[in-house]
């Protein structure tokens, strides 16, 4: 009788509790309670099981100190900290879980964001490692499930990783800047234990998928040193990635600024509305009238609600990135491309508490501090300013060029250019001509000088190598931004290729951008992210004036790759600035077709500021012969 | 057999009433109790800022038109204390009680007499949280903090998971500063209790309030520092001048937010005997003079340790004095003989001076 009172009892207690909390489906009855956890558990180790091969334990070369990784391809790249990296120097050396140390390189750096790009050095060529599969971190929840792996106190000897399991306490997090780098932004925060020498290690979702690189932590001063407070964050894939062609090329990145601050412009009471106090004549914000007290609404397709949210925003991407911002003056919502400018660590003031780097354990250089590069990896480092490895940028801009390659041949093509068809310029159509030759100067047998010519209506004609002409005179035709100078860079990459630029600097790798392809129809475009496509970009330089080449390459668009008609190693846009500081004539190529083995375009969209300056259809390509 | 069939029928909801004590399922998140616990929590802005101690802090919204429950400590000795709501609207709040006893006050958002605005906040239920309360240890628990103001406007608070590792009495201090609170608290296995933390909510799995996170302490047996929640019952037994009374966090926070909550009368004996410093402040004309000092006794402690006259009392053992009110308040609570670390401003320097405080000259 008893224990039948007692069980109508916890009835009615199962009542109201079924009242008050929303029953949830996921619920299983009581007695699988065990099984349940037992199951979860099971997924768990699973999970742990599935990642462990790809977490790298890094080391100075000669052990003493390191930090964590993670490898993120079958070729040996691995991701950790610049702070990790930074003594270790150019080469270092990784052991994996398998019990094997190898010899690693580092490939590309970034100070700001504090992440390297490391490669591990496969004991046989060809051989293939694990990796870690890269989640879409904007999908991390505050409340998610998060592990983190690594090597915390440096306490594997056999390079086994520590696992620790807790919560993301926060996402979209902004920590202010160490010392001028080490700046989080966009940052993921979680409970998560890390400890020093967890720095550069994973942090994976409850699918083994990487969301982020740990590499901080908040520190009560006086409690606890520097071990863990519960308060970790780190930094996000998504931000890596934005960041990864430029690893990938070997160049040590940098950070952008839009070239304007803002202030919050509301008092108490109020949200937030984001104003701008000022902005640098020398920025595109500038150039694209930007002005003092316009609101700014968004930027990249995020709200802008708080000093953070724009930090946070602004820091995940690279310098010279052209992002879309949406901007209010009186009544009237804008949207325009800006082009970010680069980052300068300003030592801010610093407001706020501090976050520390998780430290890595410092190795023991003393007396080989300037050690340089040794074991396996020096093979693979080449030392050059500007990059974190010069090497790599070599083998980029080398498999740049025998992708391009393949869509034909123009190095044969040295000589006069003539190009034929029609033109449409302010809805106005009439036929275009133009051409680049090389003319006898009067009085000389040998010496030539190098003409190009356009009609567009009117006869338009540079001398692209004459001294002494001014900025205006080479941006002919007038409003094109230099259109007939962009035609002869583009015979000049076509035909000579690195040889046409200058030698020092004048042809490089310049990581990965997005190119905003706008549609041939002049249809206003009604959103900026819809026609973005990222390309791996060449930076050219020649007598003063710099190019920018975009290349389509189909992986950096996976859910273009339906939609678009472009080839892979495609050049579908270049840039060319006559003059630092103003803005590009910008050319995008359209619907290529063969000519005589090589690819060209048929349409041609010439662009500049914020306007279309004329669209042309080439039909007649005469090349050189 | 209907009996055993109701039993089959009901028992989905009896787990979901034990759910606190299950292990959780790998694919089961937290983000949405995140979302409901934040929106029903604040940041504070107050005064701090110096000596570990820090100028913001985390707040409970205990009513729709804005009483926020949070720790009684410096942050709120200002004339401008600040509110964020988790929208990121900011307000400026006032302190309505504090309860040294439970080391907890009660505030609210000051509004605008002319334009008052209908806030109908997202709250915490206080005597409902009371009656559900059933937690112990073993149970997975949830903090909600803006920790190392990590957070402000509407940016979501920190989120952190532990297990209530124990429900004992509360013995801890800082620097030479007891406890007030000796009651029953929980206990965390994970570090709920960094700057910034103290007077955010703890939860269970499901966002039910189970208490407030305290200040940074130590546990006075093991000087080691300790995550502790004072819970929504507690309650103390305090001596009311000549009766026993019990008061109770949900007394504070119901009689509060009606206007009605009554201090107990203050037996002065109970705070100990104090202790003599010698040091003859300038006069004590405001509500908060600052701890000048006018004279030294000769022979005294404070003569003994060279204080000098326009010396500016900052900190005593690491707690700010911003009054001579405070600072003799810090006194009756001290035993003769005790060293204690003073800092002083003289000139533009801040000094450090140690000083050993007697027994009242006969």
């Amino acid at each position: 009788m008893k224990r039948i009172s007692i069980l109508l009892g916890s009835f009615c207690l199962s009542l109201v509790a079924g009242l008050l909390a929303s029953w949830s489906p996921s619920s299983q009855l009581a007695a699988d309670n065990l099984q349940s956890a037992k199951l979860t558990e099971a997924d768990r180790v699973k999970v742990i099981n599935k990642v462990k091969p790809s977490v790298v334990a890094v080391y100075a070369r000669g052990g003493g100190g390191g930090g964590s990784g993670v490898l993120i391809d079958p070729e040996g790249y691995a991701l950790t900290n610049f702070h990790v990296v930074q003594p270790t120097g150019p080469t270092m050396q990784c052991g994996l879980p398998n019990g094997v140390l190898y010899d690693a390189v580092l490939v590309g750096l970034d100070k700001v964001g504090d992440v390297a790009l490391i490669k591990l050095i496969p004991k046989k060529p060809g051989d293939k490692f694990p990796f870690a599969e890269l989640a879409n971190s904007d999908e991390v929840k505050a409340g998610d499930w998060s592990l983190a792996m690594g090597n915390p106190f440096l306490l594997a000897t056999d390079f086994t990783p520590s696992v620790s399991y807790g919560l993301v306490s926060g996402v979209n997090r902004y920590q202010y800047p160490s010392g001028g780098f080490l700046e989080y932004t966009d940052c993921i925060q979680f409970d998560t234990t890390i400890n020093p020498g967890n720095s550069g290690g994973p942090l994976f979702n409850m699918k083994g998928q990487l969301i982020g690189i740990n590499g901080r932590g908040s520190f009560a001063q006086d409690k606890r040193f520097r071990i863990n407070c519960g308060v970790g964050y780190a930094i996000s894939i998504n931000q890596i990635k934005n960041f990864m062609g430029h690893f990938r090329a070997g160049i040590e990145t940098d950070h952008a600024t839009l070239g304007a601050s803002i202030a919050s412009a509301s008092e108490d009471g109020d949200l937030n509305k984001m104003v701008v106090s000022s902005v640098l004549e020398e920025s595109d914000a500038f150039r694209r009238g930007i002005v003092e007290s316009d609101q700014l609404n968004s930027f990249a397709a995020r709200p802008l609600t708080s000093v953070n949210q724009y930090k946070n925003i602004l820091g995940i991407f690279p310098r010279d990135w052209r992002m879309p911002l949406v901007y209010t003056r009186g009544n009237d919502r804008k949207e325009t491309l800006v082009r970010l400018m680069g980052y300068q660590p300003a030592l801010e003031k610093k407001d706020g508490p501090q976050p520390e780097p998780m430290p890595k354990i410092d190795p023991k250089i003393i007396g080989k501090k300037d050690a340089g590069p040794q074991g396996e990896g020096a093979k693979f480092y080449k030392a050059k300013k500007g990059f974190a490895n010069y090497y790599f940028n070599e083998q980029a801009q080398k498999r740049v060029l025998e992708g391009f390659a393949k869509h034909g041949d123009f190095s044969s093509l040295r000589g006069d250019w003539v190009l034929g068809g029609s033109y449409e310029k302010d809805k106005r159509p009439g036929p275009f001509t133009a051409s680049i030759t090389e003319k006898k100067v009067v009085g000389s047998d040998k010496d030539t000088r190098t003409v190009v010519n356009a009609n567009i209506n009117i006869d338009f004609i540079l001398e692209p190598l004459k001294s002494k002409q001014e900025e205006k005179d080479l941006m002919v035709p007038p409003y094109s931004g230099g259109f007939l100078m962009a035609l002869y860079h583009w015979n000049r990459f076509l035909t000579l290729g690195p040889k046409g630029f200058d030698t020092e600097n004048g042809f490089l790798h310049g990581g990965v951008e997005p190119i905003y392809v706008q549609p041939m129809t002049g249809d206003e475009v009604k959103s900026f992210a819809r026609i973005r496509v990222m390309a791996e970009v060449i930076r050219t330089e020649y007598a003063g004036v710099t190019g920018k080449w975009y290349f389509y390459r189909p992986e950096l668009n996976p859910t273009l790759q339906e939609k678009t008609k472009y080839k892979d190693y495609e050049l579908i846009a270049f840039e060319i600035f006559v003059a630092p500081d103003v803005d590009p004539c910008e050319v995008y190529l359209h619907d290529s077709k063969e000519v005589d083995g090589r690819l060209l375009p048929g349409k041609i969209e010439v662009r500049h500021g914020d306007k279309r300056y004329v669209t042309l259809e080439i039909k007649d390509y005469k090349l050189a012969k | 057999m209907i009996i055993r069939l109701l039993a089959i029928i009901l028992l989905p909801s009896a787990l979901a009433l034990s759910a606190p004590n299950l292990v959780p399922a790998a694919d089961a998140p937290f983000d949405k109790v995140a979302n409901e616990v934040n929106n029903k929590t604040v940041k504070l802005f107050g005064s701090g800022g110096f000596k570990g101690l820090t100028s913001y802090g985390t707040g409970i919204v205990v009513s729709p038109q804005g009483h926020i429950l949070t720790v009684a400590n410096q942050l709120l000795d200002t004339q401008d204390l600040r509110v964020h709501l988790a929208d990121g609207r900011r307000f400026r709040a006032k302190v309505l009680y504090t309860e040294p006893e439970l080391s907890a006050a009660l505030i609210v958002i000051k509004q605008d007499e002319k334009e008052p605005v209908t806030l109908d906040l997202e709250y915490f239920d206080i005597p409902a949280a009371v009656k559900k309360l059933k937690s112990e240890p073993g149970d997975w628990v949830l903090a909600f903090s803006n920790a190392f103001q990590i957070a402000t406007r509407d940016e979501p608070m920190t989120i952190q998971r532990a297990v209530i590792s124990a429900y004992a009495k509360l013995v801890a201090r800082r620097g030479i500063f007891e406890a007030p609170y000796h009651g029953e608290v929980f206990f965390f296995d994970g570090i709920f209790s960094n700057p910034g933390s103290a007077g955010g909510p703890v939860t269970t799995r499901k966002g039910e309030l189970i208490g407030m996170i305290g200040q940074e302490y130590r546990n006075v047996a093991s000087d080691t520092w300790i995550n502790f929640a004072l819970p929504v019952n507690a309650k103390v037994e305090v001596k009311d001048g000549d009766k026993i009374r019990i008061i109770s966090l949900e007394e504070l926070i119901v009689d509060g937010i009606k206007g009605t909550y009554k201090y107990i009368k203050r037996d002065k004996s109970k705070e100990g005997p104090g202790a003599y410093t010698g040091i003859v402040f300038v006069p004590n004309i405001l509500p908060q003079t600052p701890p000048y000092v006018d004279r030294v006794v000769p022979q005294s402690p404070a003569h003994k340790s060279k204080l000098q006259p326009d010396d500016l009392v900052v900190y005593v053992d690491g707690e700010p004095v911003y009054s001579i009110q405070a600072f003799k308040d810090l006194l009756a609570k001290l035993v003769p003989g005790t060293k204690i670390q003073l800092e002083v401003r003289r000139g533009e320097k801040l000094t450090a001076i140690e000083m050993e405080v007697a027994d009242f000259p006969k």
